[in-house]
């Protein structure tokens, strides 16, 4: 029994028209139907796509999956029964040379997953998961590297199942490894699982799955009473309640899962919560995201030749993606479950980096209090806490600064306007918010702020009276009062830009209430210059003035003009602004802005949400000058 | 916009090796034009086999999952719904697993690696990360394939 038994026909797509290079591309081969029994295999794959797009959260994810059949013909129908296994003894000629009675076990339904895996290659070259349609009515199933069923009722199940395993990466949730009378299976093994759904961890603060649990859920939800059995009591809480249930991983006692039941613990039930959202997390990033219109995008290179990417979709999902030299953009994935406040312009996700190896991330929440995760390269993510519990403005930016590494800064405005802030030290943690000398913002406004000195916080808003105003910290004199820049009058919900080129300079740019942008700049020897209007430039009502110095003799200025056209000018020592240009065609939101970074002295990347919704990338090279737009996704 | 682009994607690298005991063997490579996301671009260290692309001096470019790979036991399903998944154990780890891979301008071979649980996160990859030079590995490679890459 071989390849010699039987040809391979060709492949039909039944489901799904997104491009193939850029999807979830399922595969389906047939083993064991003769030529003529090949209608049997076809409305067997279509049952299957039936159970798999009808099954959570592949439903929502539909237009980035495909679902391909490979007609293959055997010699034979059926597949090989040993009588060693408990079956027929039957035999048959297959292709792919399925047979039950693996291990002596009936139900084990193997084949030769190399030929399989090169046959789904050579016709569906990107194909993501292979599963073997066996022509038997006998149940049986497998998985591994391919996964294999029959046409018994309910075996499209073990299927799903295993893509859970062999596509996502996902643990089995049962409690037992061969029924729950075995030994050596009562206590898990010490070392955390690295599979995002099963754990050991029982300390709700530092749960992988903490930002999925309610306050009010137990931790543990549930645990086994007799460590020697598995624990079969019915769920103490709601189906559907996120918490910590023992029993998983193959161990009575000591591995945890997070809901009472899950496909990965038993089949024909729905996948947790905890494996939807890792579904999503792979399969998500193939689509290109539809993000906030107005909702500032946040960019940090933790190195030159990587860059990390923060935004908002438009239903409030706090996303990233990435980009590394070597592998291109990975695809927008939801950060931990987040969900950032949609008041104003929709609260922005900000990110910073106190080192290479690490990420600390702020939004608010739909709760309008201001929440905080992070990132390392040792651990990975880390599920959003909030800080402290102050109520914000919805829809508030919070402004970080790093003024060494072991140190941050925040700042934001409360719901009644005051501007706040609180600071985090490593080894003390968070303190309180406190409000910063009696500020008080104007609605909308927000609150920036820069460290020319790891000792000196100089911090920017626009104040109730729309004029600009400002106040510093030093860490010999501490909180200063608060002092106005006159000269122009704001738009309420101006932001006020800061860049220092050198320690003893500050550039400031804002618009004023008719639109026109504005710029002043401080030094150590003269002290606050008059506003003056850049270049003629005009912005879109509430977008912001994005302003990088690539370095100390040079600035690039960015925004949305009136028109909702991407714009940009610059500044060179000894020169005088150049005028206005449009960034490559580039088309943004009303009110939209532009996010901007320099890897390297000679580089530029810019982000933004393109009149269509989706974020859009472009850059420069002083080699090439402006490249084209493109939608950020996966390269 | 006026004037969409977009970038060249990253060569990527479909391989299917083939596993009895604790040998394996590639027994396929092809070019395949496939994105590979975020959710397999393994930037931080877990326990568990992975495949790394590696440039001619051996320095990882880039790191995915490889999984299934030297599996020692099985599932057996149930017939009835409500019944128990069990698993087996298997004589003897025997069977296939593919893994796309990226490749990106100087791969020059991959390498199936083993990471043990409780390791400390120390890959080449995340040491370049943390900006930390010459961390310890506590990474085994399991075998190492020569990539024909035809650009």
């Amino acid at each position: 029994m071989s390849t010699a038994d039987g040809s391979v026909l060709g492949n039909t797509q039944i489901y799904g028209g997104a491009p193939r290079n850029r999807a979830f591309n399922v595969v389906l081969l047939a083993d064991g139907f003769t030529a003529a029994q090949q209608n049997d295999f076809n409305t067997a794959c279509a049952s299957f796509v039936t159970a798999f797009i009808g099954t959570p959260p592949f439903d929502e994810l539909g237009p980035a999956i495909n679902i391909f059949r490979v007609n293959v013909t055997s010699t034979d129908s059926g597949a090989d029964d040993p009588v060693g296994g408990g079956g027929t003894g039957a035999t048959a000629r297959t292709y792919f040379d399925s047979s039950f009675g693996g291990n002596n076990i009936r139900r084990l339904l193997v084949c030769n997953t190399t030929t399989v895996l090169q046959v789904a290659a050579a016709q569906v070259p990107e194909f993501t998961a292979a599963l073997v349609v066996v022509n038997s009515t006998i149940y049986g199933g497998s998985g591994g590297g391919v996964g294999t069923y029959s046409l018994a009722s309910g075996a499209t199940e073990i299927g799903i199942h295993e893509m859970g395993h062999t596509a996502f990466g996902l643990a089995d949730e049962y409690a037992y490894y061969a029924g729950g009378n075995e030994a050596g299976h009562d206590h898990h093994p010490a070392g955390e699982p690295s599979e995002p759904n099963v754990t050991i961890n029982t300390d709700r603060n530092t749960l992988k799955w903490r930002w999925a649990v309610a306050s009010s859920t137990a931790i543990p939800t549930m645990s086994n009473p007799a460590c020697n059995t598995v624990d079969t009591r019915p769920s103490p809480v709601p189906a559907g309640t996120v918490g910590l249930f023992e029993g998983a991983h193959y161990y009575h006692c000591g591995g945890f899962r997070p809901e009472y039941d899950c496909k990965m613990r038993a089949l024909s039930v729905p996948f947790c919560r905890i494996c939807r959202q890792t579904i999503w997390n792979r399969i998500g990033p193939l689509a290109s995201l539809q993000a906030r219109a107005r909702t500032p995008i946040s960019v940090v290179a933790r190195y030159p030749e990587h860059l990390d990417v923060f935004a908002v979709a438009n239903n409030g999902r706090t996303m990233s993606n990435w980009w590394d030299v070597s592998t291109g953009w990975a695809g927008f994935f939801h950060v931990q479950g987040g969900i950032a406040s949609p008041g104003g312009s929709g609260s922005p996700v900000t990110a910073i980096n106190r080192y290479s190896g690490h990420l600390d991330l702020f939004t608010v929440g739909t709760d309008n209090r201001v929440y905080s995760c992070w990132w390392d390269a040792g651990s990975g993510w880390h599920p959003w806490f909030p800080i402290g519990n102050l109520q914000v403005r919805p829809g508030s930016a919070i402004n970080v600064v790093s003024r060494y590494t072991d140190h941050l800064d925040l700042f934001t405005t409360a719901s009644d306007g005051r501007v706040m802030s609180t600071w985090w030290h490593e080894g003390a943690g968070w303190a309180n918010w406190f409000q910063v000398m009696g500020g008080i913002a104007a609605n909308g406004a927000t609150v920036t702020a820069i460290a020319r000195y790891p000792f000196h916080l100089d911090v920017f808003t626009i104040g109730g009276d729309n004029r600009v105003y400002s106040c510093w910290w030093d860490d010999r004199s501490g909180w200063q009062q608060w002092f106005p820049l006159p000269g122009i009058t704001c738009r309420p919900n101006s932001t006020v830009t800061a860049v220092a080129r050198f320690p003893d300079q500050i550039d400031l740019f804002t618009t004023a209430s008719d639109g026109r942008i504005m710029s002043t700049w401080w030094n150590i020897r003269g002290g606050w210059a008059n506003w003056f209007h850049v270049s003629g430039g005009v912005a879109s009502a509430g977008s912001p003035v994005t302003a990088i110095a690539r370095y100390s003799g040079h600035l690039d200025l960015f925004t949305i003009g009136g028109d909702n056209r991407i714009y940009s000018t610059w500044w060179h020592e000894g020169g005088n602004w150049a005028g206005w240009f449009n960034v490559s065609g580039g088309v943004g939101q009303a009110g939209g802005q532009v996010a901007a970074i320099s890897r390297f002295a000679d580089h530029i990347d810019l982000f933004t949400v393109g009149a269509d919704g989706a974020v859009y990338s472009t850059w420069w090279d002083i080699s090439g000058g402006w490249a084209g737009w493109f939608a950020l996704g996966i390269t | 916009m006026d004037d969409v682009i977009q970038p060249a994607p990253t060569l990527a690298m479909r391989l299917i090796f083939e596993y009895e005991g604790d040998r394996v063997q590639l027994v396929d490579q092809m070019p395949v034009d496939l994105l590979i996301t975020g959710f397999d671009l393994t930037r931080t260290q877990r326990a568990g086999y992975y495949l790394d692309t590696r440039d001619a001096s051996g320095q990882t470019l880039a790191r995915v999952p490889a999984r299934n790979v030297f599996s020692t036991s099985t599932e057996v399903f149930p017939e009835q719904p409500g019944e128990l998944i069990t698993r087996v154990e298997v004589p003897v780890p025997r069977g296939a697993f593919t893994v796309v891979a990226p490749a990106p301008s100087g791969a020059d071979s991959v390498s199936l690696v083993r990471v043990a649980p409780g390791a400390r996160d120390a890959t080449q990859l995340a040491a370049r990360a943390a900006g930390a030079a010459g961390a310890a590995l506590a990474t085994t490679e399991v075998a190492r394939f020569a990539l024909q890459i035809s650009r």
